[in-house]
């Protein structure tokens, strides 16, 4: 082997190398934005589930079992928090705890007083969905 | 204050949202010019190019009419008003200097002008 292929050789073996990186970065960014992506689904999901089991109209209010779900809520998002690998989408999970904690309390404040209608319900559930596509970049 | 009288005034063209029917009974004048901004707003941001612009003014548009059909009360009616600034804020900050005066005067003033002012109007016509 001549100094000339030797040289050739070690470029191309360079090449190679950084373009593994680069490929290998990309997949890690990518499964993880899917992971992230999947999160923040089943934040909304929570959500809406909850909506759905306490914008009830007429429906007894039950404390114990708000709080219970409210905290379950609460550790959830805080959780999705500690968890985000991307620094950037840490702000956006907050803003969606912050749309929790005001659906939390509206929801409270109503339900206690038996003040629910379908209206609410359904447009809170319009408002989670909208700032979850938002979140999502939709 | 509003009446159940005459409409005061009449656009030239276009159909009459249940709204827009609401608002045109106010006959106090000072009250009316507030209630003509309003609609003049409404009707721009209703037009304007950004979706989200757009979809606000919707949603707002849709919420007073619950609100009037008693659907919603003020406080769900001022509840989801800070659901729409909050979700608002991030889009205008997000915008061109240039553009975020416009984009602010067909998002959070309208949001402003219809709870501070045309939310006691249907109240009362409630």
């Amino acid at each position: 082997m001549n100094l000339n292929t030797a040289k050739n050789l070690i470029v191309l073996n360079v090449f190679l190398c950084a373009a593994a990186i680069a490929i290998t970065s990309c997949g890690t960014a990518t499964f993880s934005k899917t992971g992230s992506d999947a999160q923040i689904e089943s934040l909304r999901n929570f959500e809406l589930a909850f909506i759905d089991e306490f914008a009830v109209p007429g429906k007894r209010f039950n404390a114990a079992a708000f709080d219970a779900k409210v905290n379950e809520g609460n550790a959830k998002f805080q959780q999705a928090i500690a968890d985000e690998k991307f620094t950037a989408r840490r702000p956006v999970l907050t803003d969606l705890k912050g749309q929790f904690d005001a659906d939390a309390a509206h929801l409270r404040s109503k339900a206690s007083r038996g003040k629910v209608t379908p209206a609410l319900a359904s447009e809170m559930k319009k408002d989670v969905n909208k700032i979850y596509d938002h979140a999502l970049g939709r | 204050m509003p009446s159940a009288g005459k409409p005061k005034r009449k656009k030239s063209s276009g159909k009459r949202s249940e709204l827009d029917s609401a608002l045109d009974q106010v006959t106090d004048e000072s009250v009316a010019v507030s209630m003509k901004e309003f609609q003049d707003l409404l009707a721009q941001a209703k037009g304007d190019t950004s979706e989200l612009i757009r979809q606000n003014a919707q949603e707002l548009e849709e919420r007073l009419v619950l609100l009037k059909e008693k659907k919603i009360d003020k406080e769900d009616f001022d509840f989801f008003v800070e659901n729409q600034k909050r979700d608002l804020r991030v889009f205008i900050d997000g915008q061109p200097a240039q553009t975020q005066e416009r984009a602010e005067k067909l998002t959070l003033h309208i949001l402003e002008i219809a709870a501070t002012k045309v939310v006691p109007v249907l109240i009362m016509m409630i």
